[in-house]
């Protein structure tokens, strides 16, 4: 955590401005630096031009322009402006006692630099040995300004993908309107606080978010959850900032600003996964560590041996410079991290926020995914649908409902929640009874004292092991299960007197999700708190075979645990984010169900900004896709510099009379670089498989 | 462009003294075993965070060209807070990732920015400038 994390007026908008801006100046940078190497390279190789071709004069070149002088004077800047970073980049690698590509490509410029420094200066004692004087500054040219377009490559991909942040944070207006005395005040939004009432008028930006507390409308989310249709917004809802209002007018009440809005949240988990590696990335570093003094090793051996065969010192110079700069693994270092950052950018603009690179790599290894039923395949929005008197039961039918909403209406349980708004529906009469002594049993029910009289509401199992006799309810419990329908029991002491069925309505997103995950090969299982047959009956509906049913939320981690060691993993376990959390947390990757608002982002691997579940499977196969992409880009970067290796060293010369020119090698390397960029570009067009999704 | 150059003028032996070749071969054995000491062998040194009051274990580190020190031990299952401060104008030490944290930091010119860590298991745990050319490496143990 930055010490300097913004205070509660401050956006990160900021923040991010001021490294955009830095970010924006290194490009330039980099770019004219691109520039200048490419214009002074052409000239270098226009004047190496005779040479090269064997000539000892060009008809229409000056005699000045192809001295070895001039070259000098044109590669010089190319090496210590252009390409300064990568000495002092090796410089400081050294010092570490570390090796990287930058070690290998000063050493091999370094190296081509100085002797043909030598020969400039000294040619009469080549001239002597019977050798050419030749020079070799358009290589060290050439190799600079490719290594150096591949760096401004990878610039431009960071570029791009902050690009995704930038956006994201464009959308926050810059004032709001915040009642101020009754009177509306436009301030801007840095100003404004929590608890401030703000107007928002049709066709404008929501600044912040809040609570709707007066008036309703239509809101258009798509920009941060990515689903595409308008959300109805009346007093009680949850707005968030940066959303745009459509229609209506309304007054919201803030609720968070600065940097624990959902939006600069997103913002940061998107840095803070693109500032992680993954497994692949790390097994890369580790390799390239070994990899840099192994090939320093090759160099220095094929030197020595071409030197020991011809007695030429230039030859086996023009070998040792060869091995250094084919095995560069530059492009290795971009392989994992440009990939990562295209896929975790579009990520975030499908309303799919991966929190590290890990969870983008895991995600797409996934075999079996866990879906809880209430929430997340459900609305989460139970209704009652059947309520019943048992025979055998005393109360008259107001009675009950008053005890039960009395009783309910203590509990935050969503079925709960659905019992008292019905019961309340069905009274006359607002005040309802106290109750004392209440105590809620996860997974079972509740109870309380109200008036001398012991109430218990709860699952019939929950009754069962009461000890008290439920046999005449089964064939109405089984009837209301058979439709779907969990099924809460009254009993007032110790009689059975009422029962409540309650639906809770799949959202509409469920079965093609389900659908496109089991396309994706994935084993689908649904959790359930639920009663058994209940649960088959939502998941049948939906299209799941396998259920977990009557888990009490404690134990839904062990279910997920249980799966992995029976060797079902990596296990995915999506959930809405709260009391689902240990569950999430054990799961190989925690998928949450952000309802947009949800603080909860933090506790998952993945959260999905919209509640729709078809986030699932284009979160799977954007991850597919992203380490597909990576596999491609370690081969590019491998390939090259593997197979280069061997030719590069002159095993093929005394076979073919090959030799590989050091430009080339630099052509080589550099050229992978630009395959992995721009491989990893490729996931820009990434567009999830499209699901008929209305939202729910 | 000479892709695959013939072997004309380039490609001529010469005598060499027995010498000079020997030497030659030796000075190249040589520096192969060192570097391959130098890059890959085991090397002390590094700097240890200190201790301050509420079991916080800190360190200043200088960003100017690279990280000073660039090698840093703490110990294990304690916070720390590590504070950059940067004087080099070079964009690319603008920023600090650390990868296995999750976190990058970025650091404004001539100032000190600061980035608190949780306790962590021991292990070898490298940070990198933004554009991964310049590293140091953070030492738990």
């Amino acid at each position: 955590m930055s010490a300097r994390s913004p205070g509660p007026a401050e956006g990160p908008a900021v923040l991010v401005d001021g490294m955009e801006r830095e970010l924006a100046r290194e490009r330039t940078l980099l770019r004219r630096k691109v520039s200048v190497a490419a214009v002074l390279t052409v000239l270098v190789m226009g004047s190496s031009l005779p040479h090269m071709l064997g000539l000892h004069s060009l008809p229409l070149l000056p005699f000045w322009f192809t001295s070895p002088w001039t070259q000098l004077i044109l590669t010089t800047p190319v090496l210590f402006w252009c390409g300064r970073d990568f000495f002092t980049g090796a410089v400081s690698a050294f010092r570490q006692h570390f090796a990287d590509m930058n070690t290998l490509v000063a050493a091999g410029t370094g190296i081509a630099y100085l002797t043909s420094l030598f020969t400039t200066l000294f040619p009469q004692v080549l001239i002597a040995e019977g050798l050419p004087a030749d020079v070799y500054y358009e290589t060290v040219a050439v190799i600079l300004t490719l290594v150096l377009l591949g760096r401004l490559l990878e610039a431009r991909a960071r570029g791009q993908t902050s690009e995704a942040i930038r956006r994201l944070l464009q959308l926050q207006p810059p004032s709001a309107r915040v009642l101020r005395d009754g009177q509306p005040v436009e301030v801007p939004v840095s100003m404004v606080v929590v608890g401030d009432l703000v107007q928002v008028r049709p066709g404008e930006k929501i600044p912040v978010d809040g609570e709707v507390s007066e008036g309703s409308s239509w809101v258009e989310e798509s920009m941060l959850t990515g689903e595409p249709t308008p959300v109805a917004k009346a007093a009680g809802d949850a707005v968030i900032g940066a959303s745009m209002n459509r229609s209506g007018s309304f007054t919201f009440r803030v609720s968070r600003v600065g940097a624990d809005t959902v939006l600069a949240q997103i913002v940061e988990l998107v840095r803070q996964a693109q500032s992680s590696r993954t497994q692949v990335q790390r097994l890369a570093d580790q390799v390239v560590g070994w990899f840099v003094p192994v090939v320093i090793a090759l160099a220095i051996a094929a030197f020595v041996v071409w030197f020991l065969i011809s007695g030429n010192p230039v030859l086996a110079m023009l070998f040792l410079v060869s091995v250094l700069v084919i095995a560069c693994p530059c492009a290795l270092g971009l392989a994992t991290p440009t990939s990562i950052m295209v896929a975790s950018g579009k990520g975030a603009e499908n309303g799919l926020i991966f929190r590290s690179a890990e969870a983008l790599e895991t995600a797409g290894k996934l075999r079996t995914i866990v879906l809880d039923k209430t929430g997340t395949l459900t609305r989460g929005q139970p209704e009652v649908t059947d309520f019943e008197r048992l025979a055998g039961g005393v109360l008259p039918a107001d009675t009950l409902l008053a005890l039960t909403a009395a009783l309910e209406s203590r509990s935050e349980h969503p079925l709960a929640e659905a019992i008292t708004t019905y019961a309340r529906s069905q009274l006359k009469d607002s005040e309802l009874p106290a109750v004392e002594d209440f105590e809620a049993v996860a997974g079972r029910g509740v109870q309380g004292a109200i008036g001398g009289q012991q109430v218990r509401v709860g699952t019939p199992r929950w009754f069962d092991e009461l000890g008290i006799n439920t046999a005449s309810l089964k064939p109405l419990v089984e009837r209301l299960e058979v439709a779907a329908r969990s099924v809460a029991v009254v009993v007032v002491d110790g009689r059975l007197e009422g029962c409540f069925g309650v639906a809770d309505p799949l959202k509409s997103s469920s079965a093609a999700a389900v659908a496109g995950l089991r396309r994706l090969g994935l084993h689908v299982v649904m959790l359930s708190g639920d009663a058994r047959r209940t649960a088959e009956v939502v998941a049948a509906q939906v299209g799941i075979e396998r259920v977990i049913a009557e888990v009490r939320p404690a134990d839904k981690a062990s279910v997920i645990r249980k799966l992995q060691e029976q060797g079902e993993g990596p296990v995915a376990m999506v959930g809405d984010g709260i009391n689902d959390s240990p569950a999430l947390a054990q799961a190989d990757v925690g998928i949450a169900m952000g309802t947009g608002t949800d603080v909860a982002i933090a506790a998952s691997d993945i959260t999905l900004i919209s509640g729709n579940l078809a986030g699932v499977p284009a979160a799977i196969e954007l991850s597919r896709a992203a380490m597909a992409n990576i596999r491609q880009n370690l081969f590019f970067a491998f390939a090259y510099n593997v197979a280069g290796i061997p030719i590069a060293a002159g095993l093929l010369f005394p076979l073919t009379g090959w030799l590989l020119n050091p430009m080339i090698a630099g052509a080589a390397m550099a050229f992978s670089s630009v395959s992995v960029v721009s491989n990893a570009l490729r996931l820009r067009n990434f567009r999830p498989a499209r699901l008929p999704l209305p939202t729910t | 462009m000479q892709i695959l150059a013939a072997a004309a003028p380039l490609w001529r032996t010469i005598d060499q003294p027995v010498a000079l070749k020997g030497l030659v071969a030796i000075v190249g054995l040589l520096l192969i075993a060192w570097q391959l000491w130098w890059f890959l062998g085991r090397h002390g040194g590094g700097v240890a965070a200190r201790q301050s009051e509420a079991g916080l274990q800190e360190i200043t580190i200088l960003v100017d060209g690279g990280y000073a020190p660039s090698r840093i031990k703490v110990k294990a299952g304690q916070p720390m807070r590590l504070a950059f401060h940067r004087v080099d104008p070079s964009s690319c030490l603008a920023q600090v990732i650390f990868p296995d944290f999750h976190k990058s930091l970025d650091l404004p010119l001539d100032a000190t920015t600061s980035l608190e860590l949780p306790p962590t298991k021991a292990g070898v745990y490298p940070f990198h400038c933004g554009m991964n050319m310049v590293r140091g490496v953070l030492e738990v143990e």
